[in-house]
């Protein structure tokens, strides 16, 4: 998911008012705890933090990885909460502050608008080398209306995967297609996002180079829903049953998928039984959905004759209600959010897994 | 005309309709007719039942939350209201601009609690490095900051709309300022106290629970209504959403008691 500064005003306002110096001067380096020869391994940063309560995240269903790192490395698993800037970051009250490689990790690093310049000053804590990774970036529509409309879904994911394969081929011209569709962010931050999320929709979770755009991996989705049944807690006495109850193939499946990647040319799928339909996505229009925005560039869409609207996230809009309740027929949210969803009986059915590895690692200063 | 407690009842049509129309509602609603009403389902709109039982399975969850928010709302409210009686003391010591200074410390006001959370959250680091404490006391500024405004528009009419000469009078007797404020001004405004309570009461709770889904520190019903519609759980944001409105309405009865008993007093002396 996320993040970008989306209450610029605030920001704006809080910096003019209470300008707390990290902002315009490079900040002074944490002093490293151990002897200049040793650095800090994972475990004893994420300890610190831990213990001094610097840990951040987002909260909303994006804290179930830190949670089990924190888990792995016995930790409590509270964290404080992060908004969508990296101000806490930056001002020192979050120290190992959560951040996605494709958005907030670009921020922190570079120095284009809206960046904070850290340059290599920090590093990172990536969740698929720390084993907790949990599966993000999906497509996934509720199980009625793939069962009524298999066409529709099949020739959907075809010219969706499509715009994926020429995104990833070309992340740069992809990057300037999305910025044209109305970006949330920087010209210079959308072409770094692009060759970012060109990393995760091509590389599983163990580092393996993946060409089948789109493919659900079966250990990276068990270990998802394994971690996901681990860490979400449910008030709702009858939804945490049916969470523990749920298997793989209540949330994903793979035969619309293997249809759409096994087609010539996308219209030997059949006549498509509706071909007006709107996908969701999770977040603000940016390169983490540059496939979508290519294939409707390109016109991959018209071409297996659908007529596609892409409604934009953001703030707190839950993509699995407006896809369960039929405002939009296709969404993109992560896995863990599908799986609290369908344990909420939203009956939801993920048909695409387009990220192949965790986006998220945790950021601290060198 | 019955009087008791100083509260007016017309006739007992102003108890039994309202009642009997929310027992109604309710009938309809656990009955599923509201959502065929409304074209919901009962996944986003649960039946009171369900809603009860997860209230009775989360007790001790909803509690922690509910004090954190409660905190929050009353200190905010009381700080805030005292503020706005100190600001209108002031005002109406100088009458010239005391009026238009209350009217621009209206403006306050205006700014959203969604702009002003993130902004206490930022100047509350600078201020302490105790995480608890300070997304406590960031959520206590902006309450602060909603119910200052009220108290002082009212409390001002309260002192300075007196009865004719009264104060004319006051100065006859050669009476100090502090005795004028005790026998006359301070006595006056305790109406407009109430009228500005009653209106404080429910936006401190309202930018409490707002406050909360900009806070450090993730507590409060507030933040819990949020989690749970963003990851889809309806059904325990119901429960909290219905716990905020029980918690609204309940601080409003005893401010109502409590204004009534406060008035009666008064009426006698």
């Amino acid at each position: 998911m996320k993040k970008m500064i989306t209450l610029l005003m605030v920001c704006a306002v809080s910096v003019a008012a209470f300008a707390n110096g990290n902002t315009e001067s490079a900040p002074a380096p944490t002093p490293v705890a151990t002897t200049a020869s040793a650095p800090m391994t994972n475990g004893e940063r994420i300890k610190a933090a831990a213990k001094e309560g610097k840990v951040g995240n987002w909260g909303l269903g994006n804290e179930y990885e830190i949670q089990a790192l924190l888990t792995k490395y016995g930790c409590p698993t509270d964290f404080l909460s992060q908004d969508f800037t990296m101000d806490g970051f930056d001002d020192d009250s979050i120290t190992l502050a959560s951040a996605m490689t494709y958005n907030e990790l670009g921020l922190v690093k570079n120095s284009y608008e809206g960046g904070y310049g850290y340059g290599d000053k920090v590093g990172t804590i990536d969740m698929n080398d720390e084993g907790v990774a949990m599966l993000e970036d999906n497509i996934f529509c509720t199980t009625k209306f793939a069962e009524e409309n298999p066409n529709t879904v099949k020739a959907f994911l075809y010219a969706s995967l499509k715009g994926w394969k020429t995104a990833c081929a070309d992340p740069e011209a992809a990057a300037k297609i999305v910025y044209e569709y109305g970006s949330s962010v920087s010209a210079g931050h959308q072409s770094y996002m692009a060759k970012e999320v060109k990393k995760l929709a091509e590389t599983d979770t163990k580092g393996n180079h993946v060409t089948n755009y789109g493919y659900m991996d079966p250990d990276a989705m068990a270990q998802t829903l394994k971690l996901a049944q681990t860490y979400i807690k449910l008030d709702d006495h009858s939804a945490a049953d049916k969470l523990k109850a749920l298997t793989l193939d209540d949330i994903r499946d793979t035969s619309y998928w293997k249809a759409a990647t096994d087609s010539k040319d996308g219209t030997d799928l059949g006549k498509p039984e509706k071909t007006s339909v709107k996908i969701q996505l999770k977040w603000l229009p940016q390169a983490q959905f540059m496939g979508y925005y290519v294939a409707l560039n390109k016109g991959y869409y018209k071409d297996v004759g659908l007529d596609v609207q892409i409604i934009p996230g953001g703030g707190d809009i839950a993509e699995t209600t407006a896809v369960y309740n039929g405002t939009v027929n296709f969404g993109v949210t992560w896995v863990s959010n599908l799986i609290s969803a369908d344990a909420a009986d939203m009956n939801l059915l993920e048909v695409a897994q387009i990220f192949q590895r965790s986006g998220l690692v945790l950021v601290y200063k060198k | 005309m019955k009087k008791r407690l100083g509260i007016h009842w017309e006739s007992t049509s102003t108890i039994v309709y309202p009642v009997l129309f929310g027992i109604l509602l309710f009938a309809m609603w656990q009955g599923g007719l509201l959502n065929i009403l409304l074209g919901t389902d009962t996944n986003t709109l649960p039946p009171p039942s369900k809603i009860n039982s997860i209230i009775s399975d989360n007790t001790a969850k909803i509690l922690l939350n509910l004090k954190a928010t409660v905190i929050v709302a009353l200190i905010g409210l009381l700080v805030g209201s005292l503020a706005g009686y100190g600001l209108a003391i002031i005002a109406a010591e100088h009458k010239k601009w005391g009026a238009g200074g209350i009217t621009l410390a209206a403006a306050f006001n205006a700014v959203p609690i969604v702009a002003l959370a993130p902004v206490m959250n930022n100047l509350t680091k600078q201020l302490s490095s105790d995480v608890d404490f300070r997304s406590m006391l960031a959520k206590t500024l902006v309450v602060v900051i909603v119910c200052i405004d009220g108290m002082a528009v009212n409390a001002f009419r309260g002192l300075t709309e007196l009865k004719p000469f009264a104060a004319d009078l006051m100065k006859t007797y050669a009476a100090s300022n502090f005795t004028i404020f005790r026998k006359l001004l301070f006595p006056n405004s305790v109406p407009y106290i109430f009228t500005a309570l009653k209106v404080s009461l429910p936006a401190s709770i309202i930018s409490a629970l707002v406050t909360e889904y900009f806070s450090e520190k993730v507590i409060g019903v507030g933040r819990q209504i949020r989690e749970n519609i963003v990851t889809a759980q309806f059904a325990t944001a119901w429960a909290y959403i219905v716990v905020s409105c029980l918690l609204g309405v309940v601080l409003y009865v005893v401010l109502l008691f409590v204004e009534a008993a406060v008035m009666k007093n008064r009426n006698r002396n």
